[in-house]
């Protein structure tokens, strides 16, 4: 039985511009004693995962929704004091991004870590001091860092004391927020290093959430990736690192320099989206370099790709003249020809420019109809869906995979 | 600075007890001191010794007049006589500011018991002053001015007596004296002053305060009592009024200014202190409640801060001062009451929505830590540097309101405040330059005035020096 499971996790926060799809249905399953990796862009609902587990909320939540199965328990069903007694640290602890800046300055580090002890047994002070240096022995630091303060420790020995008060209760599950992101090269690889050792010592589940691929290699059993606040791809390290199955996480993989080779790394063109309004279809699509008829072109994308073309150099002579376009519905547009010839010329020209530069601009490839009205031509493009995370234990969300699959 | 100031707080109750305090607004415990006396210390600057006052007490008590009571009785009429000496030695270059004799009299009912008041000088020479009828009995005090007319004595007895002495030592002539000192109705118009003359050297120089020369030498009274029972019986004291008093001279009561500058020190600094302590951490926690919370809390909050931020205090304390006689612990509580929220509370809720965004505080709430505990235990020591600078910027401003109402006359009437003195100096005009002071009464405002900066001063360093190590921008890395 898995020691969590999360199905459909929401968490969309409301902002001026509109919601923002920060987690938007992500779903994974992590078996005791496993590491999942949560891997992503910056911005891309890492964090706003780990936070959504732990029910970490800022003020302007708009849903928050789905199912988080806890030791068998669904603890989205609690109210907020008995999620507090039994989840929060006691089932699910979390080591934050920048332990620099987790401590509270005021308080000694060996009063910092009993803390969790006291808010949650009310245990004396001598006894918490006693069990907080147990903890700091366990993440190697001596017992007389816990008289000092914060500010006396380096960015290294924060991150244990940080780890080690995530330890203190001894939780199932550790969420790892980037926790060496801030550290030097040999730093990182001492507290990766001590993690994997806690690890087996205490028999920790971890959900490492990091952008570095390297570290989630050397930590992960699973990876997700999370791409505009989804995962697109769920499967064993060995697996998704040797051979991705989604094109992002091939991108992604791809970015990542390497040692003693010429080439330079790749990356991905394009901004991620914006996630107060993500993309229909596969969330990908716009950046994807294997997008195809379904991936999910809406009409205004088509339009700004359209643009885009006509100031391009290489392509700005042989677009056929447009006068205006608009969309009209989803998944349909009208262009108005300049008036030079007839529309139903127009509409030739258009329908051989696709043929020939769809496999250049793949986004031509939605196109599903070119027919000539009686002023403009109206353009239809495939419907499409979001595409599910399919396969067993290792799934992906992507319709290339799907039509192979069919 | 601030260590002096403690240390003389904590001092003055052990030098100068609290009764001393109490008796402040009682007159009749200052009668010995001269009024108005500029400090001992300021004929440094005058380059004249300038006289003390001299103390010749009750007979009985030590230094004090001879006494000779004699009761005889002539064809059944009892008459009783009582003589009274002393004498004093004068050797400052200036004449003193008055000179006073008191007595207790026992008398009967029949009128005609009299006193004859004697002056002997250095050069042989005798003046007798006056004579009066005692009005009260013992254990109440007749008192007799010798330097000036007493309501008692509205035919100038004393000034009268010079004159004849004068005349009959041919120092001057009756047309010159009324020349130089004019009476319509029998009052003087610029009246002589008596003891430039009583203690002049005897030539015509004496005449003129400005030119009369101070004769150097034993002084003495006599006073006979001539009473008509067989327990008529008479005792007298006097007091030759210096010009100088003590380290801090008097006010117009005579009270001496270093009791009530010394105590003026504890008070202000409790008051400060109590103050800024009480408002300053009332208005942090209520800051740091409205930050964190936020929400209804906030909006209420603040919104009560803004109400009081422009209700003027000061104003409000005058008028409860006038309709209330406020003492000065109430004046404290007052000032706290419309200082529970205010600018500090802006201040405490904008630091709090920095620290609040924290990542510490998002950690504690992780492990489940209560708002409360997050509340006392992260937030408010974050914060309580700020606040002790801002108490220690916030004590001159309590000292200061003290002062300005004492000053007004609204503050505590019982307690000698450095304001209570700078408002008693200024109903008495104490800085405007007169004949008599050609300086104006600069003791009286100098040294409260002084007081009150050296206090605030005082704070208001501290302050900035828990500003630098405290403030992130001018702390030194």
């Amino acid at each position: 039985m898995p020691v969590l499971d999360i199905k459909n996790l929401i968490l969309w926060y409301r902002t001026r511009k509109g919601p923002v799809h920060a987690v938007d249905d992500i779903s994974f399953a992590l078996e005791p004693g496993q590491t999942i990796a949560l891997v992503g862009e910056s911005g891309s609902g890492k964090t706003s995962t780990a936070n959504a587990i732990l029910r970490l909320l800022p003020k302007n939540v708009l849903r928050y929704e789905g199912k988080v199965v806890f030791d068998g328990q669904d603890v989205m069903e609690f109210d907020t004091e008995e999620f507090r007694k039994v989840v929060r640290w006691r089932g699910i602890s979390m080591v934050f991004q920048g332990a620099m800046n987790s401590l509270n300055p005021t308080i000694r580090v060996g009063g910092q870590v009993a803390e969790p002890l006291m808010v949650h047994y009310d245990v004396d002070r001598d006894e918490a001091a006693d069990q907080a240096i147990e903890a700091l022995g366990k993440v190697g630091l001596s017992a007389d860092t816990a008289r000092r303060f914060p500010f006396e420790l380096s960015g290294g020995m924060k991150q244990r004391v940080v780890i080690a008060m995530a330890l203190i209760l001894k939780p199932k599950v550790v969420i790892l927020d980037e926790p060496t992101s801030a550290l030097d090269v040999m730093t990182q690889t001492n507290i990766i290093n001590l993690l994997k050792e806690l690890k087996n010592t205490e028999h920790l589940s971890y959900i490492f959430i990091t952008h570095d691929l390297g570290l989630a290699s050397e930590l992960a059993d699973l990876v997700g990736i999370v791409y505009a606040g989804q995962l697109v791809e769920v499967g064993p390290a060995e697996g998704v690192f040797v051979k991705p199955k989604h094109p992002y996480t091939g991108k992604l993989l791809a970015s990542v320099p390497r040692l003693r080779s010429e080439a330079a790394p790749d990356f991905i063109p394009g901004a991620p989206p914006d996630l107060t309004d993500p993309p229909p279809g596969c969330r990908f699509h716009l950046r994807c370099p294997v997008s195809f008829e379904k991936c999910g072109w809406s009409a205004p994308e088509f339009i700004e790709q359209v643009r885009l073309l006509q100031i391009l150099e290489e392509t700005k002579n042989t677009v056929p003249a447009i006068e205006a376009m608009t969309a009209k519905g989803a998944q349909n547009l009208l262009i108005k020809p300049v008036a030079n010839g007839t529309v139903a010329e127009f509409a030739q020209r258009l329908t051989s420019f696709i043929a020939q530069n769809q496999e250049t601009y793949r986004f031509l490839k939605s196109v599903e109809s070119v027919q000539a009205k009686t002023k403009v031509v109206e353009v239809k493009l495939y419907e499409s869906t979001p595409p599910p995370l399919l396969g067993g234990d290792w799934r992906a969300s992507c319709w290339l995979l799907a039509g192979a699959g069919s | 600075m601030l260590g002096f100031l403690i240390l003389l707080a904590v001092l003055v109750p052990i030098f100068a007890p609290y009764n001393v305090v109490q008796s402040w607004n009682d007159p009749g415990a200052w009668t010995n001191n001269p009024k108005l006396a500029a400090p001992e210390w300021s004929e440094v600057f005058t380059g004249k010794h300038l006289p003390r006052t001299a103390l010749m007490p009750y007979n009985g008590e030590p230094g004090g007049f001879d006494k000779v009571r004699i009761s005889f009785n002539v064809s059944n009429q009892v008459y009783t006589t009582v003589v009274l000496r002393s004498s004093f030695s004068f050797q400052a270059d200036a004449f003193p500011s008055e000179i006073k004799m008191f007595m207790t009299t026992v008398f009967g009912n029949v009128t005609g018991t009299q006193i004859k008041v004697f002056w002997g000088r250095p050069d042989g020479q005798e003046i007798h002053i006056f004579d009066a009828n005692p009005s009260v009995r013992a254990p109440y005090e007749n008192t007799f001015s010798l330097t000036g007319p007493t309501i008692k004595d509205p035919s100038y007895a004393v000034y009268n007596s010079i004159r004849d002495w004068l005349i009959l030592k041919n120092v001057t002539s009756e047309t010159e004296w009324d020349a130089l000192f004019p009476r319509i109705g029998g009052i003087y118009q610029n009246p002589p002053k008596a003891q430039t003359m009583l203690m002049g050297k005897l030539d015509h120089s004496i005449l003129d305060p400005q030119t009369s020369e101070v004769l150097k030498g034993n002084y003495s009274f006599r006073i006979e009592f001539n009473g008509f029972t067989a327990t008529d019986d008479a005792n007298a004291r006097a007091v030759v009024y210096g010009t100088v008093f003590g380290l801090a001279g008097t006010d117009f009561e005579g009270r001496d200014l270093l009791v009530a500058l010394l105590w003026g020190a504890p008070v202000a600094l409790a008051f400060g202190i109590a103050g800024a302590l009480a408002s300053v951490l009332i208005q942090t926690i209520l800051g740091a409640i409205s930050g964190w919370y936020g929400g209804l809390i906030d909006e209420f909050v603040q919104r009560t801060a803004d109400f009081y931020l422009i209700i003027p205090t000061l104003p409000i304390l005058i008028l409860l001062g006038i309709l209330y006689h406020l003492g000065i612990v109430l004046i404290l509580i007052v000032l706290v009451v419309f200082g529970i929220v205010g600018a500090t509370t802006k201040v405490v809720r904008s630091i709090v929505l920095q620290v609040k965004e924290e990542q510490f505080i998002e950690a504690a709430r992780s492990y489940g830590a209560s708002r409360g505990r997050i509340l006392f235990r992260y937030i408010l020591p974050r914060v309580m540097p700020y606040t002790f600078a801002l108490i220690a910027l916030t004590v001159p401003a309590f000292i200061f309101l003290e002062a300005s109402l004492s000053f007004l006359g609204l503050g505590d009437p019982m307690l000698p405040t450095w304001g209570h003195i700078l408002g008693d100096a200024y109903g008495q005009g104490a800085l405007f330059a007169s004949r008599a002071f050609p300086n104006g009464m600069w003791w009286w405002v100098f040294f409260p005035a002084a007081g009150i900066i050296f206090t605030t001063v005082a704070f208001a360093l501290l302050g900035y020096a828990f500003d630098k190590v405290l403030n992130p921008r001018l702390r030194e890395q």
